[in-house]
């Protein structure tokens, strides 16, 4: 998902507190899917409720958020709106990779290879209109903002940050900074402690902050020249050029100047009209200023008949995340100095 | 090195300046005297203030750093009384403060400076000064603390207004800009702060002391003013409050 930049860019540690105050945009998509992933039971099974409806993205944006109102972060999440014709094939593949691991899933669960079959349920997380309709619903109960991005979700909430209605975007992609993100906040969705892939290891997964100026002037590029970049890589909107990854693109790119150049200098051909398109995309991608940030206290008696009543989460649980709201009341109307 | 020898009310004074905001602060000890400039944990405010020689009694330094634990040096400061002249030594080889007061020795091991950084003074556009006694101030805000826990400064061309509103109950000080020690209003200024940090901000001042503030529209706010018999200046910025519908 997003562009591959590897390691090109240089990342800060923060922690939850350091962002205190601060308005930060999640991508909703984004974190949905991670939550659909990754709360999951020891088999990958998704956590379902009586009716065996999937609730890992309630239970995320639950508890997450809470977590996040705590430390005095104020949250507005980002929802896609209708997909860019380009990433119709990325949608496309992306919907037989699940597939595909669904079908390896339910083979695992039978043979009862429980790890095989939690990697494979990984790999099945769909944020389908049901998810959305749902987590809206919830943000709503929770006093929460959200805004319906026109276009790519990532697009909007970047340019919510560079108009400076909010300090960062939170995503685990770094498609933002293409799009213009002044800061990119990564890891703020998903919990503190990650397995990670492959082996029985547990790390502690903490927030790091990437910022686009820093970073462009490291790396002696323009933003114009990162897309170019990210299109020799392959982006959501276009297949990238095979054996280039984040260094070679940034050598290249260095040295040609732009993507023209470098497509001469790497004796290939891409489609003019195309490549010219997915530029667009990034520099300017359709955006609305259709949205209000206003954080309420949450609605409790909704957000427990729809969580406790309706899905059978535990009533105690729920109610000492709501705790963490109402006590952060005051932060959501204090400005910080800087 | 650091040598110095001074009346017990100004270092309790500069503790109560800053000990609301900041557990730990670094002092920067220079020949022209101590500075000191921090920002709370939550970056809602600054404080920073500096005590010229001449409000000590004996007064010796050249450039050091010194990280103090204010909650442990306020701990001291209790053991004297105000008028109690102490001595402060800083004691480079073991990184401690050694205060004296009168025959007690008290060592105090000290913070490492180099997590500390100095912070900057944000660009701000505040057009209205007004200058009054921190008395006044104080009574606004009492009575505003026990209706609201957000308070609106206002400076007009008329003067200036502290306001509060409750559920049911208003507060309203008003004072016309002759009743102002200074007044420099060019055009109406309107922020809302919240009574916890502008009140503890406004307690350590002194009653008759004059208290100026610097104003913009949903800005932040500086405070300004002077203690230890004016050898002693110091400011603060408060970060606004938004005005919620």
């Amino acid at each position: 998902m997003g562009v591959d930049f590897g390691d090109l860019f240089e990342k800060k540690k923060c922690s939850l507190k350091d962002l205190s105050h601060k308005i930060i945009a999640i991508d909703a998509y984004n974190a949905l899917h991670q939550f659909l992933s990754i709360i999951r039971q020891r088999d990958g099974t998704p956590l379902m409720d009586a009716k065996g409806r999937i609730t890992s993205h309630l239970s995320g944006l639950l508890y997450r958020t809470a977590n996040l109102v705590e430390a005095g972060i104020k949250p507005i999440y980002v929802f896609d709106g209708a997909p860019h014709p380009l990433k119709a094939k990325t949608i496309a593949e992306r919907r037989e990779i699940k597939e595909e691991a669904e079908r390896k899933w339910r083979k695992a669960l039978e043979k009862g290879e429980i790890e095989e079959a939690r990697k494979r349920a990984q790999q099945t997380s769909r944020v389908t209109d049901e998810i959305v309709k749902q987590s809206k619903n919830l943000l709503s109960a929770l006093g929460i903002p959200f805004v319906q991005a026109p276009s790519e979700g990532e697009a909007q909430a970047s340019y919510m940050a560079r108009k400076g209605d909010v300090y960062a975007v939170a995503s685990q992609d770094a498609d933002s900074l293409l799009f213009g993100a002044p800061v990119l906040v990564r890891n703020l969705a998903i919990t503190g402690r990650r397995k990670l892939p492959g082996k029985q290891v547990y790390v502690k997964v903490e927030p790091e902050i990437i910022e686009l100026e820093d970073n462009l002037k490291r790396l002696g590029i323009k933003r114009e020249q990162l897309v170019d970049m990210a299109i020799l890589i392959g982006t959501d909107f276009n297949e990238g050029i095979e054996g280039i990854g984040p260094k070679k693109s940034y050598e290249i790119i260095k040295r040609a100047g732009n993507l023209e150049n470098a497509l001469k200098m790497l004796k290939v051909e891409m489609d003019e009209e195309m490549l010219n398109e997915v530029r667009r995309i990034f520099l300017d991608p359709p955006v609305t200023d259709n949205y209000k940030l206003e954080w309420k206290l949450p609605d409790e008696e909704k957000v427990l008949s729809m969580l406790c009543d309706e899905h059978q989460f535990s009533e105690s649980r729920v109610k000492s995340a709501l705790e963490k709201f109402s006590s952060m009341e005051k932060l959501f109307k204090q400005n910080r100095l800087f | 090195m650091f040598e110095a020898k001074v009346k017990a009310e100004i270092i309790k004074a500069m503790i109560d300046i800053t000990s609301h905001l900041i557990n730990e602060a670094k002092l920067n000890v220079r020949k022209d005297g101590i500075f000191l400039r921090a920002v709370d944990p939550a970056h809602v405010a600054m404080v920073d203030l500096s005590i010229k020689p001449s409000a000590f009694e004996d007064y010796r330094a050249e450039d050091i750093e010194i990280g103090v634990d204010l909650d442990k040096l306020g701990g001291i400061m209790k053991l004297a009384s105000s008028s109690d002249v102490l001595s402060l030594k800083y004691e480079e080889s073991t990184n401690k403060l050694v205060i004296q007061i009168g025959n007690l020795t008290r060592k105090m091991g000290l913070l490492d400076t180099a997590g500390m950084p100095d912070p900057k003074v944000p660009n701000l556009n505040l057009p209205a000064k007004v200058t009054l006694k921190a008395s006044e101030l104080m009574q606004g805000i009492k009575a505003s603390e026990a209706i609201s826990d957000h308070i609106a400064l206002i400076a007009t061309k008329d003067g200036f207004e502290l306001f509060a509103e409750g559920d049911m109950d208003t507060v309203n000080l008003k004072l016309p800009k002759d009743l102002l020690m200074e007044f420099e209003v060019p055009e109406r200024c309107k922020s809302l702060f919240s009574i916890d940090y502008f009140s503890n901000m406004i307690k350590p001042i002194k009653g008759s002391q004059p208290v100026t503030l610097y104003l913009g529209n949903d800005n932040p706010v500086k405070i300004e003013f002077d203690f230890a018999d004016k050898n002693g200046h110091a400011f603060y910025l408060l970060a606004p409050r938004i005005e919620s519908e």
